[in-house]
């Protein structure tokens, strides 16, 4: 729930650099707006910003845009209207499970996996990869509709990390929260003795 | 939503280091199971197993596939088989052997646990009928392991048993002989046995436990093993409480992993979850084993001084580690030293640097005793009862538990080589100094009575 309501997403890009974040929320509060969700990450020296932007007035989301683009001449701004909640297609019971992969470099290897995940509809909600000298790393963290078999989407994934020279597995996310969070994760019904 | 450094972390432990579940054992309370024809136990027996085991193996597979970390070993365990033998005969203790290991071949596991009997303070006549029965039973079957507590801190240490487990243990070599006396490798003598262990040859269900639980026993020494080499790889100038953080952080990782896929399991099979057993279970395999760390840790020579006090500086940070990561810690849970079984501690045995002697020393700081030792066949029993009873003296008088499993080998002088297979490994045989000179100790018999509780030093 939006505190106002008139809600936008904004996406800052920039060179990073200090003040970037205080240049962004000061033109958001010029507008009387109030920020309700934001993430932002670094990466090559390169800052993204997104936000969810709720304003008490209606105003264009080019305006908007304007507006923040002022806080540092090499922002690259988009802003657009937000969906209302209920625009959102319901989507079916679903997991979290974590691809990993592990290989030699090469073009085309976020492709190959992410068009496969497409085809099963896996929704991939977040993604994370990195070149460290001439290897790639790829975690992609996902949902999976609960009434796939797993098993057959490891087996898929492997055969392709094989052609490709690439070591992957498809894990549910709850052995990583178990292995580096001080809870375990919310326990499976306990049968008692 | 998880940080990228949390996966990577946990995608080197499970990759780089073959993290997996070691065991889970599906435990049964078999007393009802009772009957007065040793036919109708049997096909009470085989049937109870079949129907609460048979989904067992597929679970473990699933779910340990959801999470991408094998579970290597899939067993299970029974309440007391004199129990169950009560008013039965030798025919009958044999029937029921068969009728548990041909239940577990049904089932797909490997071991079946619990052919015990429990005489730390005296022996009852269907206790006999087990001890006496081992060795049809341990040559006529493959998937049965048995069990016998001869000591506990409450009553003391049972002399006349641990002699009469010395004919049997001898009897048992005799009957396996054409396999190296392998039988053997498959009966465990306790001191404070625990109820609730997971691992074999000693797994049983004990009293006090519900009518069926699950018990998981986690991942090996080579994760700790290559977390401790990765550490001192990237690190300079680190001490010993350096080294057993390491090993805390990791026993707090890998007691996270069993304890999720146990709870799953155990949801899946609709019984309760029993315990993680921290303990590490060495394997044959290069890099998975318990010597391996002791060297890691300094101890160039295992076996030389100071292997003791690396072996409890392990077993403690293991333990540390494990208990913060679970509420539900049981079992054995310390640094397992079988020599047959831990390629490093097999080859310091036949360079030499190991003797039984300070084996023995290592097993009063870690569990679970003298494991997997293998000894010449011409063994008086007076001498095998009697390093049965030093161990268990360590045990009683420390207060913890304590094992023997020891293999008289047909035929077999110190120094040969036997190779017993599979996961019980290879080893020489050791040498057992004064051998003869226990007997009027155990002629003796009776029980050593059990310990003052205060003045602890």
């Amino acid at each position: 729930m939006t505190r106002f309501e008139h809600v936008y997403v904004l996406n800052v890009m920039s060179d990073d650099h200090p003040g970037i974040v205080a240049a962004v929320t000061s033109a958001v509060e010029a507008l009387g707006g109030n920020i309700d969700a934001c993430s932002q990450t670094v990466l090559g020296g390169y800052f993204t910003l997104t936000m969810i932007v709720s304003l008490p007035d209606d105003v264009e989301p080019g305006h908007l845009a304007e507006q923040v683009r002022r806080g540092g001449p090499d922002f690259q701004v988009m802003a657009r209207r937000a969906l209302l909640p209920d625009r959102f297609v319901p989507r079916a019971a679903v997991d979290r499970f974590v691809i990993t992969a592990f290989g030699q470099d090469q073009p085309g290897i976020v492709r190959r996996f992410s068009e496969y995940l497409a085809g099963k509809d896996i929704n991939i909600v977040d993604l994370y990869g990195d070149r460290r000298g001439d290897e790639f790393v790829l975690i992609g963290q996902l949902e999976v509709p609960t009434s796939w078999d797993v098993r057959m989407f490891q087996a898929d994934l492997e055969h392709m990390g094989q052609e490709l020279g690439f070591t992957v597995k498809l894990q549910h996310e709850n052995v990583f929260v178990a292995t580096n969070q001080l809870r375990l994760p919310a326990a499976t019904q306990a049968v008692q003795g | 939503m998880l940080r990228t450094d949390e996966i990577l972390s946990t995608i080197e432990m499970l990759h780089a280091e073959h993290l997996d579940v070691r065991a889970v054992t599906l435990a049964l309370n078999v007393n009802d199971c009772a009957a007065p024809s040793a036919d109708h136990v049997c096909r009470k027996l085989h049937g109870k197993i079949v129907s609460r085991a048979s989904r067992l193996v597929e679970v473990c597979n699933r779910v340990g596939a959801k999470y991408g970390i094998p579970v290597v070993n899939k067993r299970l365990a029974i309440s007391p088989a004199a129990t169950l033998l009560a008013g039965h005969g030798h025919a009958a203790a044999v029937q029921v052997a068969k009728t548990l290991d041909a239940a577990a071949a049904a089932c797909g596991v490997d071991f079946v646990g619990g052919f015990s009997a429990l005489v730390h303070k005296g022996i009852t006549p269907a206790d006999a009928v087990v001890m006496n029965s081992l060795p049809d039973v341990l040559s006529q079957t493959e998937k049965v392991c048995a069990s016998v507590n001869v000591a506990s801190r409450k009553a003391g240490i049972n002399v006349d048993a641990i002699h009469q487990m010395g004919h049997v243990i001898l009897k048992i070599a005799q009957a396996t002989a054409a396999r190296r006396g392998f039988g053997c490798a498959k009966l465990v003598v306790f001191a404070n046995i625990p109820e609730d262990n997971p691992f074999m040859a000693g797994a049983y269900m004990g009293a006090g436990e519900p009518e069926a639980t699950v018990n998981i026993g986690v991942s090996g020494p080579g994760v700790v093993g290559s977390a401790l080499k990765r550490r001192l790889s990237r690190e300079k100038n680190l001490t010993l409480g350096d080294l057993a953080e390491e090993i805390k952080i990791t026993s707090f990782r890998v007691t996270r992993v069993g304890e999720l896929i146990g709870r799953e399991v155990a949801a899946e099979l609709k019984v309760a979850f029993g315990i993680v057993d921290l303990s590490l279970a060495p394997t044959p395999q290069v890099g998975d084993s318990v010597g391996e760390i002791l060297r890691t840790l300094g101890i160039s020579r295992i076996g030389a001084p100071g292997s003791t006090a690396a072996l409890a500086l392990l077993n403690d940070a293991v333990k540390k580690g494990g208990l913060f990561a679970s509420s539900s810690v049981g079992g054995l849970s310390g640094a397992f030293i079988p020599v047959s079984e831990d390629a490093a501690l097999a080859e310091a045995v036949g360079a030499g640097h190991l003797v039984l002697e300070k084996l023995e020393a290592m097993t009063a700081v870690c569990s679970v005793g003298l494991d997997m030792i293998a000894v010449p066949g011409d063994t008086p029993a007076e001498t095998i009862a009697a390093i049965i009873a030093d161990e268990m003296a360590i045990g009683v008088f420390n207060d913890k538990t304590t094992a023997v499993r020891i293999i008289p080998v047909p035929g077999a002088k110190a120094g040969d080589r036997v190779d017993f297979g599979g996961l019980f490994g290879s080893s020489p045989v050791l040498e057992v100094r004064n051998a003869g000179a226990s007997e009027a100790f155990i002629h003796f018999g009776g029980r050593i009575p059990a310990p003052l509780q205060s003045l602890g030093n």
